[in-house]
């Protein structure tokens, strides 16, 4: 399909899902345009943090894909999910009262650090993603043994409802630093898209054709994990949008950067403001944490897109 | 005549440990040479230096006014990899991004797009997805790019793998069209391609075992012990390209 069909559709399809979300809630039915205190201040916010999330993972998940010249790359693979983790639950674990998200953010920021410590900097994709499944693993064998040795079962129950994505009442301050985060991303993204088409081609092509590849390297790290980071703080860890979006993107619309990342992010967005609705609404009152949602969701599509490419 | 790029006393290797050493070579403007040796020789790792993609170990390359980085670089220098990940964009696009990064103006970069599309014979696919092409016909893309913004040298790394022998033949009649104005470093195992250059330099035992013309250096002696082959030459009555029949050599020829 054209890239302009299938732009049109998204963001037909997302505004769509968009008012789907703004109606439907455990308070019941409302319609979109009834500007009451549940869709302003509870509604609104709670659909506009999932569609951040969806397209700042979506975003992230396009950059690592290119940094890693590997389709099946997502945000969390340089151990992102696995430092994030054990900043939340060390977070929730030390001071319960407060929100786990800036604790997760650092974790995430620490867990890449030390990636590109060990990987000797963000230049042999390989090294980086052996280097980032060791940290990720490490991490989360320490989070795993605090959750398990935690006295308090309140712990355990939050923290496994964060572990999964989970988007809580946010206030409308709390959506600026993600969606400034998004934007500049994006806009960096743009600017920078011809690069980013010629470093998807390998290192060596994209050096052969101009590219100032160890810079451009560095600067999509910093962008990913940033992006990933802001998302994490303010969603948890929501699976899978950062795999199947862009990967989706690239199917439909091809490689080029400056196409597929807006597809992305729209199907990223669309996806975790579909998901978030079905996990308020699905089992209410009680709500189910939204990664488990875009799992449900994402793993069937993605068999589907495997078995589409594979015919 | 003059040089767009010399190696002077150059090492080259990798992880550090040397693979090929003092080669000496003065690439000419609009000549054609080939690097011919077996299999680990360092054709790919030379070719490499002189596309200045990883350091020399030792002594220098120097390219005809310095090797530009950044978005002009292309405009020196197009370079071919033997292998490439595989990628969604399609055909034109791929050719596009051989353009730089400070492509020229829309009309006449769109110009250069066609014309090395056409050079390659690929209008006809011009917007047929990348994933979907065969070997010969991504082969022709990469080609096409690697040509596309009129580079001064061309470093092509096996220009004829996946390609029929027609299409071998086709290539070989427009590298001559470009000889006397972009000068070509290539490396081959196919021996009928690297009669077709003015020069050849067969690598052997790490360092440059003879160079010269192809009649000088495409010997069977050379190429038995460089190689490991034997070889039947039959030259064209017409005064093309001699005719290499090649076989594998006899104990006693390797050994000689």
């Amino acid at each position: 399909m054209r890239a302009p069909c299938v732009i049109v559709l998204l963001v037909l399809g997302c505004m769509v899902v968009a008012a789907a979300a703004l109606s439907l809630g455990p308070a019941g039915w409302r319609a979109p345009w009834a500007l009451d205190d549940v869709l302003l201040e509870l509604r609104a916010p709670r659909v506009l943090l999932a569609a951040i999330v969806g397209a700042s993972l979506a975003l992230a998940g396009a950059v690592m894909q290119t940094l890693l010249h590997n389709d099946l790359a997502d945000p969390y693979l340089l151990g992102v999910s696995g430092g994030a983790s054990a900043g939340a639950v060390a977070s929730l674990a030390l001071w319960p009262a407060l929100p786990p998200g800036p604790a997760a953010a650092l974790g995430a920021a620490g867990a890449v650090t030390a990636v590109r410590s060990v990987a000797r900097g963000p230049h042999d994709p390989t090294r980086l993603v052996l280097a980032g499944v060791a940290v990720g693993s490490l991490l989360a064998g320490a989070t795993g043994l605090v959750l398990v040795l935690a006295p308090a079962d309140r712990l355990l129950r939050s923290a496994t409802y964060w572990l999964f994505g989970g988007l809580g009442t946010p206030h409308w301050p709390a959506l600026i630093l993600p969606l400034v985060l998004l934007l500049s991303v994006a806009a960096w993204m743009r600017v920078r898209a011809e690069r980013l088409d010629r470093l998807a081609l390998g290192q060596d092509v994209a050096a052969s054709l101009g590219v100032d590849v160890v810079r451009l390297r560095r600067e999509a790290l910093a962008a990913s994990v940033a992006l990933t980071a802001a998302a994490v703080a303010v969603g948890g860890l929501v699976g899978f949008v950062g795999l199947i979006a862009p990967h989706a993107a690239r199917r439909s619309v091809g490689d080029g950067h400056r196409r597929f990342v807006l597809v992305a992010a729209l199907a990223g967005a669309t996806l975790v403001m579909a998901a978030d609705a079905i996990a308020r609404v699905a089992f209410a009152p009680r709500e189910v944490p939204v990664g488990l949602v875009t799992a449900a969701l994402g793993g069937p599509f993605f068999l589907w897109q495997l078995e589409r490419g594979a015919r | 005549m003059t040089v767009v790029l010399e190696a002077v006393h150059v090492a080259v290797g990798r992880a550090e440990k040397i693979v090929l050493s003092d080669v000496n070579l003065a690439v000419e403007r609009g000549e054609r040479i080939a690097l011919v040796g077996a299999n680990g020789c360092g054709k790919t790792t030379l070719l490499r230096a002189f596309g200045g993609l990883d350091e020399v170990l030792g002594g220098t390359v120097r390219w005809q006014g310095g090797l530009p980085r950044g978005p002009a670089r292309v405009r020196t220098l197009g370079m071919l990899f033997q292998a490439e990940l595989p990628s969604r964009f399609d055909v034109r696009e791929l050719v596009t991004l051989g353009l730089g990064l400070d492509a020229p103006p829309a009309a006449s970069a769109r110009c250069q797009v066609e014309n090395a599309l056409g050079w390659a014979d690929l209008a006809h696919l011009a917007d047929r997805s990348c994933a979907l092409l065969s070997g010969g016909e991504a082969q022709r893309t990469l080609l096409a790019r690697a040509l596309v913004a009129n580079p001064k040298l061309l470093l092509l790394d096996e220009p004829t793998n996946h390609l029929d022998p027609r299409r071998q033949a086709v290539l070989l009649g427009r590298l001559d069209r470009l000889r006397g104005s972009v000068a070509v470093v290539l490396a081959t195992h196919d021996l009928a391609l690297a009669a077709a250059c003015d020069r050849v330099a067969l690598l052997h035992a790490g360092r440059v075992a003879a160079a010269g013309t192809p009649a000088d250096v495409l010997t069977p002696a050379n190429l038995a012990t460089a190689m490991g082959v034997r070889i039947r030459r039959l030259d064209d009555p017409d005064g093309g390209p001699p005719f290499l029949r090649v076989m594998p050599a006899r104990d006693g020829e390797r050994a000689a």
